[in-house]
């Protein structure tokens, strides 16, 4: 086995209710690298080991922090999404997790994707790196990582650039962790199985990661249990960064935590992302985490983007609906008190979501248009939204609608 | 041993009720909750005791009627297990617990309880968990009326309607004969609200009642809190890790570090003005969505490490070693907590120039023969 | 769950047990396993329950109809016995005895360990580790030594000729000591479930409302260990079969009695194997077996639909 052991998130929290909405069986079982033809002398292998060598050496060198593998093409942004379809099939229909999602990500910004559970956020990381159930499946669209498209690569491929290039944190480090393997020794596998370095030299490398991390090297011969829970997080950090990935993935990675640990950590992959060069996509349904470490932030409801810009555009001025009303719906310990806006309704049902635009059901702007034709992106200000407040070759200007109870009354009133 | 002082509170007596000022719906005098920690079947069979787990060391609270008191802290605080004690679903090792000026401390046993459990209520966390899977909504919320005598068969119809109708869920009889896995998260809360309502209790413990739901709902759920609080005059012991939270619903706030009161006050000054140095950490790396400007990044207090676990608690003030501006006296002595003014007081000796109320309590163990009284009201 | 479905009607208790029940039976039906399982048991159940739906009433002795010893033939499929019973008739009769011995003594198992199961879990402290060692004491009791010893003292205490519920002395003599035997692992198995059930939150909810341990045990733990009480039950039904079986034929049986063991255990004392009268050995051991077959493989499916490990939803 080679690289950490991928649990499903099983605490009954966002994001397990987010999977399960979304339709993913939430399952106990580890979803393991298939085993790789290791050992096959033929000429595909030799070069790849060459390469990891050279990683590796560019690894304990500390030159560049990590390599462009054989094909990538570094006049391109870092990662580029483009109209990414994840579904998930079920008896009962086919939910449309991700139903159109593009961004780009370019090197050493930091990317939020923010929204509840059910939007799809948590669906799209996991595209990324393809950790998918059985019967998730990315079936449109593509994922260009330094130009080179990940969808069609089969899984044998997938692998060079998974925990290589791109890596992710989970949330609820406790389930990611192997519970009767020291920290060190889970930190040192990848580093001695991916990058094919010595035990001793990953050992070593695994200890300056932990002290990278804030943990003393000592700490690094204990069981996860023996860790509490903000140490576990730094472990699985430390872990994601074990073969200098250009990308890392945080799903969630302060939920549950205390919030002074919260603080910490947030402050841990603000400076790692300076030291390292580090590029960052966020996934989280907290704002303000995304206010504290995020270059620009992407807004998801019920499988589509709403909106996405810089945080300081999107969180000023928040152009579409959702984004305003989830923001007056975060307590704010900074501002005057009791300002509590409530969205009424629930999100829609993935396997069957309304046509048109998806929020409308829920929007107090919503005009007849929103229930039957789906908005367009368009960008403006730097910023990117799709609502039909701001229609194709806007300028920034939204239409005026004078603000009224939603449309659908029935499903508004429903309590959520 | 630390002698706590009361904070400068509306004078309540225990255990006599003075006809000018009310009396406290609830008061906690000296709470002591202490586990010990047995390791290995040689401690067990030996009945040796190598440790004590000081969940809560000596706290004084009051809540009043009507009022929102929010109990906030990180996890190992003690916040959850002081609250288990109000609804004595936790024994308490030290100290005492009125209610209404009696002494309930001793108060135990399913029967006993009864009429204490009709009038103080707890709201949990897990909406998942909370309720049985394989108990219809309506079982759930008329539970506490059959479990109680309070009705059977068919009166306990309206009454549960009645109940779903109040925590916002309408029409009641749609969700009635569900079961739990046909709702959502914030319609399994809205059923648990219902279940702690039925009784018509005068106290509802909230045990971070939100923290499992989406933002979306969880302003909904509080708003709902706060409207049946004023229309059913009922009061709150909110018991949760997020300050925001506290500062958005809470009349005083309590803030918990480590199994005691480091500060306590109403909730402008507790936030705005904190004068205990982990509630302005605390305050000042509470998340808001706001991106911080550099300015505010550079005031904010990140404290290093974790709490230490409630079995290795430090001398002296026990946040010493954490603190940024502590100084000699605090590695030694547990600083009291001091009056600051506008009823607000802080445990630490920064805070000693406010003055110190007249007449401490002493911590009473409950181990004293103390008579206790039923709690009866006219049902 | 995203959206609340208001506009349905409402369903009384009865319907959702309805739709469970179909849910239940559907995800059962794709479990081939368990329908064979499912299947075989059936057909026993109707052999036990009528038998002269295939054969006509017991043979005995006087109303044998075939020569001694007769290997199969056309008018005795499946042979006959050393006094000229047809064995096709005796083993369809058997099946009667060994199901309802079973049934009895799973019955006894079932509720006994059950019951202390959940009271030990629950109420803990010294109740549990005073039930607990009386547990351990029974759960490694032999089976048929014990069987052997009690058995003539259970017969003199209820009467060599004393009937029970329509069995005889010797039959109720194996019932109990099935149950004495078996009643212990089915405690541990419930105990076990019943620690983890005692931690969820809404037994809290249930003290904090004012229940008492009993109503908790009865409206809230039990229910929430049926499921393996179920699975259970179906497989200590099984071993119950086995052990009759082995019973009756180590000579602890009933001669009036056909049940299957006690076909074996005749046909032994008949010398049969010595003789290559193998028509009387296949029949009932064959039955045997796929009876505690159907047993296993139904018990087994039950347990991995009701008592789901993978796929964590509460």
């Amino acid at each position: 086995m080679s690289g950490p052991t991928f649990s499903s998130p099983m605490r009954p929290d966002e994001s397990a209710r987010a999977l399960e909405s979304e339709g993913r069986l939430v399952g106990d079982e580890s979803i393991r690298d298939e085993a790789d033809g290791a050992g096959s002398q033929d000429a595909a292998s030799v070069a790849r080991a060459a390469m990891d060598a050279e990683a590796a050496e560019v690894a304990t060198t500390r030159g560049r922090r990590w390599t462009l593998p054989k094909d990538a093409d570094p006049n391109v942004p870092l990662l580029v999404v483009e109209n990414l379809r994840t579904y998930f099939t079920l008896e009962s229909g086919t939910v449309k997790a991700v139903d159109g999602v593009s961004f780009t990500l370019r090197h050493g910004e930091a990317l939020g994707i923010a929204g509840e559970s059910g939007c799809g956020k948590t669906t799209t990381a996991l595209s990324l790196v393809r950790i998918l159930p059985s019967n998730g499946k990315v079936v449109e669209g593509s994922i260009k990582l330094m130009g080179i498209d990940l969808v069609g690569k089969s899984e044998k491929a997938l692998r060079r650039y998974r925990w290589r290039q791109i890596s992710i944190v989970f949330q609820g480090a406790m389930n990611a962790l192997n519970p009767v393997q020291r920290v060190r020794d889970q930190i040192a596998e990848p580093i001695e199985e991916r990058l094919n370095q010595s035990p001793d030299v990953a050992r070593r490398r695994a200890g300056e990661l932990l002290e990278l991390v804030g943990i003393p090297r000592e700490r690094g011969k204990a069981y996860p249990h023996e860790l509490s829970g903000g140490m576990r997080q730094r472990a699985m950090i430390a872990m994601a960064l074990a073969c200098d990935p250009a990308i890392v993935i945080g799903d969630e990675p302060t939920t549950a935590l205390d919030v002074m640990v919260q603080a910490q950590i947030l402050q841990l992959l603000e400076d790692l992302r300076h030291k390292l060069g580090l590029s960052l996509v966020l996934i989280t349904h907290d704002l303000s985490v995304i206010a504290e470490t995020c270059d620009r932030v992407m807004m998801m409801y019920a499988g589509r983007v709403a909106e996405e810009g810089p945080v300081s555009e999107v969180f000023g001025r928040p152009r579409h609906p959702y984004t305003q009303k989830l923001l007056a719906a975060f307590p704010n310990i900074h501002a005057d008190r009791r300002t509590l806006d409530v969205i009424p309704g629930s999100p829609p049902d993935l396997r069957d979501p309304p046509p048109g635009c998806r929020f409308a059901p829920r929007c107090s702007f919503a005009m007849d248009v929103c229930t039957e034709v789906v908005p367009p992106e368009v960008t403006f200000d730097g910023v990117r939204v799709a609502c039909h407040l701001y229609p194709a070759g806007s300028d920034g200007t939204p239409i005026t609608v004078p603000p009224g109870p939603a449309v659908d009354a029935g499903v508004a009133a429903a309590p959520a | 041993m630390t002698e706590v002082a009361r904070q400068s509170e509306p004078a309540t007596e225990p255990a006599t009720e003075s006809a000018a000022e009310p009396v406290p719906l609830i008061e906690v005098a000296g709470l002591e909750v202490h586990f010990p920690i047995r390791r290995g079947i040689v401690d067990v069979l030996r009945r040796r005791v190598s440790g004590v787990v000081r969940a809560v060391d000596g706290i004084d609270l009051s809540l009043n009627r009507g009022e929102v008191l929010a109990l906030v802290g990180e996890s190992g605080s003690g916040k959850t297990t002081t609250g288990r004690v109000i609804v004595k679903l936790t024994k308490q090792t030290g100290g005492r617990v009125l209610f209404e000026g009696r002494d309930v401390s001793m108060l135990w046993g399913a029967s006993k309880l009864r009429p204490y459990r009709r009038r103080v209520q707890l709201i949990f966390q897990d909406p998942y968990e909370t309720l049985n899977p394989k108990q219809s909504i309506f079982d759930f919320v008329a539970e506490p009326l059959v479990v109680n005598g309070l009705a059977k068969g068919e009166e306990r119809v309206p009454r549960v309607l009645a109940a779903l109708e109040a925590a916002g869920l309408r029409p009641a009889s749609d969700f009635a004969y569900r079961f739990p896995h046909e709702l959502s998260g914030g319609q399994r809360q809205r059923v648990v609200i219902a279940g702690a309502l039925v009784m018509d209790p005068d106290i509802i413990v909230a045990d971070e009642p939100v923290s499992m739901l989406d933002v979306s709902i969880r302003t909904e759920l509080l708003r709902l809190m706060l409207d049946l609080r004023v229309e059913r005059g009922l009061t709150y012991l909110f018991i949760t890790h997020d300050l925001s939270l506290a500062w958005v619903i809470a009349d005083r706030i309590a803030v918990m570090y480590l199994g005691k009161i480091l500060e306590i006050g109403p909730a402008e000054r507790v936030i705005r003005s904190p004068r205990n140095p982990y509630t302005k950490a605390l305050v000042s790396v509470s998340p808001s969505p706001v991106a911080p400007t550099a300015g505010e990044r550079a005031r904010r207090t990140i404290l290093e490490g974790e709490t230490p676990d409630a079995a290795h608690i430090p001398t002296g003030c026990r946040f010493h070693p954490r603190c940024p501006v502590a100084f000699d006296r605090c590695k030694v002595d547990e600083p009291p907590l001091f009056d600051v003014g506008g009823g607000q007081s802080a445990a630490c000796w920064l805070a000693e120039d406010g003055e110190l109320p007249v007449a401490p309590t002493t911590l009473v163990a409950t181990a004293a023969a103390d008579p206790t009284p039923t709690t009866t009201r006219p049902a | 769950m995203s959206a609340a479905t208001t506009a349905k009607a409402p369903t009384g208790v009865w319907t959702l047990r309805a739709r469970g029940f179909r849910e239940f039976a559907r995800k059962f039906a794709r479990r081939s396993d368990g329908v064979l399982g499912f299947v075989i048991l059936v057909f026993f159940t109707i052999m036990a329950i009528a038998p002269q739906l295939f054969v006509g009433a017991l043979e005995s002795a006087i109303t044998a109809s075939g020569d001694g010893l007769g290997p199969p033939s056309m008018t005795h499929i499946l042979g006959t016995d050393e006094l000229g019973r047809d064995m096709l008739n005796l083993t369809i009769h058997g099946a009667r005895v060994s199901m309802v011995i079973g049934l009895l003594a799973t019955v006894i198992t079932v509720v006994v360990g059950a019951v202390i199961g959940i009271v030990s879990g629950f109420v803990g402290g010294l109740t549990d580790s005073s039930l607990m060692r009386l547990t351990d004491f029974f759960l490694v009791l032999p089976t048929f030594v014990l069987a052997i010893i009690l058995a003539p003292i259970i017969l003199d205490m209820i009467g060599v000729d004393a009937e029970v519920a329509g069995l005889r002395a010797t039959l109720v003599v194996i019932v109990i000591v099935i149950g004495i035997t078996s009643w212990a692992s089915t405690a541990r198995i419930i105990r076990s479930q019943t620690l983890s059930v005692k931690e969820r939150m809404f037994v809290d909810r249930a003290r904090v409302i004012g229940s008492g341990n009993g109503h908790i045990m009865i409206k809230h733990v039990l229910p929430n260990v049926m499921n393996l009480i179920v699975a259970n039950t179906v497989l200590v039904f099984a071993g119950a079969v086995f052990t009759e079986t082995t019973l009756a034929f180590i000579g602890l049986g009933d001669p009036f009695l056909p049940s299957w063991g006690q076909l074996l255990y005749a046909a032994e004392a008949a010398g049969a194997p010595g003789l290559g009268a193998w028509w009387l050995i296949a029949p009932p051991a064959i039955c045997v077996v796929l009876v505690i077959l159907g047993f296993t493989l139904m018990g087994n499916a039950l347990d991995d639909i009701l008592n789901p490990k993978s796929g964590v939803r509460r």
